[in-house]
């Protein structure tokens, strides 16, 4: 004979499990399993609205709303009996229905298979029980509804949050937020990954998470105390950064096309995916799914583990869940595909490091919810961006045509004025020279022609610069030895000077590759240079002359050094230096640099200034020396043409760049 | 005595030249363009043509194949304003190239050198 529990005791473990935080399954399972123990029924069930047919003795007793108590004394009085109910049938039976207002609950059976009679103490008791059951359905719905509304209109916050931006960054950062924070979805850490379609990689794009449990603890304590609707909070919070996890999130890269990462067939198959451990459904799972617990994974869910156990799969997911949790063998985590128009466009991966709660799949139904509107959000401020980028660099692309128009106009109008004061200039200058081989000598006349002579001559000097420095000159291409240039340019300049103290010190190597190049152009750079030295000492000084052979990350230079001890450049005037029409110098036009430069850039070549103020300047210049002739075999017919003309259109306008200080001249050396 | 034949557009140059050359003993025909230096020059049969290379009309370089069509040994001096036609091939059917200037010193010095003086 089984001992049958007091009444009490009985009623007491009823409202225990009624007040209980169990789920409602859970609650009823267990108000059936205490009624039957206590009266010891053989059955004991509640039949769910939707089984109860359209007549019946079920369906009389919801009708009716009166309990019905069965036994051999009062049978069923012409109550119909459907095929289903057959089943039903005991000896004895009760049969309560459960009621909310008007809508039906559910019929609470209880089946002997032997003919008794309830007392009206049992019956009391049953009725009471009843109407606990009642209250525990009633209120579970009553809660799921509000649960439901309270998404709802979370879902709606979080919407409108995301439309008061399109700027891409805020739209990620809010949609992490809303994750994260407690009265949104409240997941510990979230995490977004947007595809590449161009390298079929997902690409880590921002992160939100605490870096351990005390920052966890601090964050939301300190949310908790402020009282500010969700959109607010939203808006207003901007996560760190900085975050350890956010900086490991934005290095991945995880290749597209392997299907043993969780990550990807998120992507690629469209679906969530909610990976849990066993040892997070302890105590939480109860009832009526207690046989589930021992399995190590529902059905249905991913049991893909790669050899180091981490669930995310794949070598790159290792790498991921190694550093996402603290042990990859005990990582819980969810992932949703993120939804642009038709296609998905990245994951959210969220999980639950800190507080350890499960992720269930309400959470994942709510999560993919969410991550529907912010996909479309993400995708817009996406295209949003890059349209704002197409723009800029159209604008960008368009001041450049529209500078490069201006200097071509500038270039062809200083072109032809050239052209047209020349002629004039040579006549004048022509028969000044008449006139002074004429005039006897010692006479004012005589001087002054040579003063309209010297005039000529420098007019001239300014228009070949001009003309040089605005033509797009093309090169004549050959095998130049800058020894042998330097050397006619070193005499040419100091023919000009020769009357003056200047000692030219020349150190050149003796083995020294070409250089291609215009021999001409060449001539010219080195003499603007030479010319300009000369003037800076003055007179009397000492230029040195170095020309060596200089190899740098594989490839081989030949450099050039004009060193003279002459005033210097003012630091002021250093940045200009190679800008056309800025001139120091009272006489010119400032293009003998310019042109240098420009003659440099279009060889190919580097151009540095270490600059002494009072003591002196050393140019450097360094061109990409010749490969060897027998290495290049093209080359043979272009020579014996004479010339190959190569046009170079190097427009060389950030002279800047090539400005470096003394301590980068050590990088050459290496 | 050498002739030379100088063929530019600007009258102040030809005039410049003229009286710069006949002094250093040359005897000078001038020309305005291409067409009138064609058509003068069977009759003056130079040892030495100058030609301008920017000229209104028939230019130095039409000219210079013309005159290359009939005489393939005479020398002919390009002059322009300034060296942009060094590198253009069609020049290289001439024998030198000069660029204007007050000093007519290398213009000199490259007619002597051709005529073998």
């Amino acid at each position: 004979m089984a001992v049958h529990p007091a009444p009490y005791d009985l009623l007491k473990s009823i409202i225990d499990l009624s007040t209980s935080s169990m789920p409602i399954e859970a609650k009823l399972d267990g108000m059936l399993q205490g009624i039957s123990r206590f009266l010891g029924s053989d059955r004991c069930l509640l039949v769910k609205p939707d089984e109860i047919g359209e007549s019946g003795f079920l369906a009389h007793v919801s009708k009716e709303r009166k309990p019905l108590w069965v036994n051999k004394e009062s049978p069923l009085r012409g109550e119909q009996v459907l095929i289903e109910e057959q089943g039903l049938l005991c000896p004895t039976f009760a049969c309560l229905p459960l009621y909310d207002d008007s809508i039906l609950l559910g019929v609470l059976y209880i089946g002997f298979s032997e003919d008794r009679t309830f007392s009206s103490q049992e019956a009391d008791l049953l009725l009471l029980i009843a109407k606990e059951m009642q209250w525990v359905i009633r209120s579970e719905r009553a809660w799921g509804h509000a649960k439901r509304t309270k998404q709802l209109s979370t879902l709606w916050e979080l919407s409108k949050a995301l439309l008061t931006t399109v700027n891409f960054e805020r739209i990620v950062e809010m949609t992490l937020t809303a994750i994260t924070i407690g009265d949104g979805l409240g997941f510990n850490r979230a995490m977004i990954f947007l595809v590449n379609e161009k390298d079929r990689v997902l690409e880590g794009t921002m992160a939100v998470g605490p870096d351990d449990a005390e920052e966890a603890g601090r964050i939301w304590s300190s949310l908790s105390r402020k009282k500010e609707t969700l959109l607010e909070l939203i808006t207003r919070l901007s996560p760190r950064s900085t975050s350890t996890l956010n900086s490991i999130v934005k290095g991945l890269r995880i290749p597209l096309e392997q299907e043993a990462c969780i990550l990807s067939r998120t992507v690629l198959e469209g679906r969530s995916f909610n990976i849990q451990l066993p040892q997070f459904e302890v105590g939480v799972e109860s009832g009526s799914n207690r046989s589930s617990r021992t399995d190590s994974y529902r059905e249905g869910w991913l049991q893909t583990r790669c050899e180091k156990g981490c669930h995310l799969g794949s070598e790159v997911g290792c790498y991921v869940g190694e550093h996402l949790g603290r042990d990859p063998r005990a990582y819980s985590f969810a992932t949703v595909p993120l939804w642009g128009k038709g296609k998905v466009i990245g994951v959210i991966l969220v999980d639950n490091l800190y507080n350890q709660n499960p992720i269930t799949e309400e959470d994942i139904h709510f999560l993919s919810m969410f991550s529907n509107q912010a996909g479309l959000a993400i995708e817009n401020a996406l295209l949003y961006r890059n349209l704002e980028e197409v723009h800029q660099e159209l604008k960008e692309t368009q001041n450049l045509l529209i500078h490069r128009e201006k200097m071509a106009a500038i270039g062809e109008l200083c072109n032809s004025v050239a052209h047209e004061i020349k002629n004039p200039l040579v006549a004048i200058g022509g028969f000044a020279r008449r006139l002074y081989r004429e005039i006897p000598d010692g006479t004012p006349e005589k001087r002054y022609t040579q003063t309209i002579m010297i005039e000529v001559a420098r007019l001239e000097r300014i228009l070949d610069d001009l003309f040089r420095y605005t033509r797009d000159e093309s090169m004549a291409g050959q095998d130049c030895d800058l020894r042998d240039i330097l050397e006619e340019t070193l005499s040419m300049v100091s023919e000009k000077f020769d009357d003056r103290k200047v000692v030219v010190v020349k150190e050149f190597a003796q083995d020294l590759p070409k250089v291609h190049g215009d021999y001409q152009q060449l001539k010219q750079a080195f003499f603007n240079m030479i010319h300009n030295a000369y003037q800076a000492m003055d007179g009397e000084g000492r230029l040195s002359v170095r020309i060596r052979p200089l190899s740098k990350n594989g490839s081989s230079f030949v450099r050039v050094e004009l060193e003279d001890t002459g005033k210097g450049i003012d630091p002021e005037n250093l940045h200009n230096i190679f800008n056309p029409f800025y001139s120091t110098k009272e006489s010119g036009l400032g293009l003998g640099l310019p042109i240098v430069h420009k003659i440099v850039l279009s060889h190919r070549g580097q151009i540095e200034v270490d600059n002494h103020p009072g003591e002196g300047v050393n140019f450097i210049i360094t061109f990409p020396a010749r490969p060897d002739a027998t290495s290049v075999r093209g080359n043979g017919q272009a020579r014996k043409q004479g010339r190959m003309a190569v046009s170079e259109k190097d427009q060389g306008e950030v002279p800047e760049k090539s400005l470096r200080s003394k301590t980068d001249e050590e990088d050459y050396d290496r | 005595m050498k002739r030379i034949m100088i063929v530019d557009d600007e009258e102040n140059i030809r005039l410049l030249y003229k009286e710069e050359l006949e002094e250093e003993g040359f005897v000078v025909e001038l020309a305005k363009n291409g067409h009138e230096a064609l058509e003068k020059l069977p009759l003056f049969r130079p040892d030495l043509i100058t030609l301008d290379i920017k000229m209104p009309g028939m230019d130095g370089i039409e000219t210079l194949k013309r005159i290359r069509e009939t005489e393939r040994d005479l020398p002919v001096v390009m002059c322009s304003a300034y060296g942009e036609y060094k590198q253009d091939f069609t020049t290289w059917a001439s024998d030198a190239y000069v660029v204007k200037c007050a000093d007519l010193t290398e213009l000199k010095n490259t007619i002597r050198r051709l005529l073998g003086l």
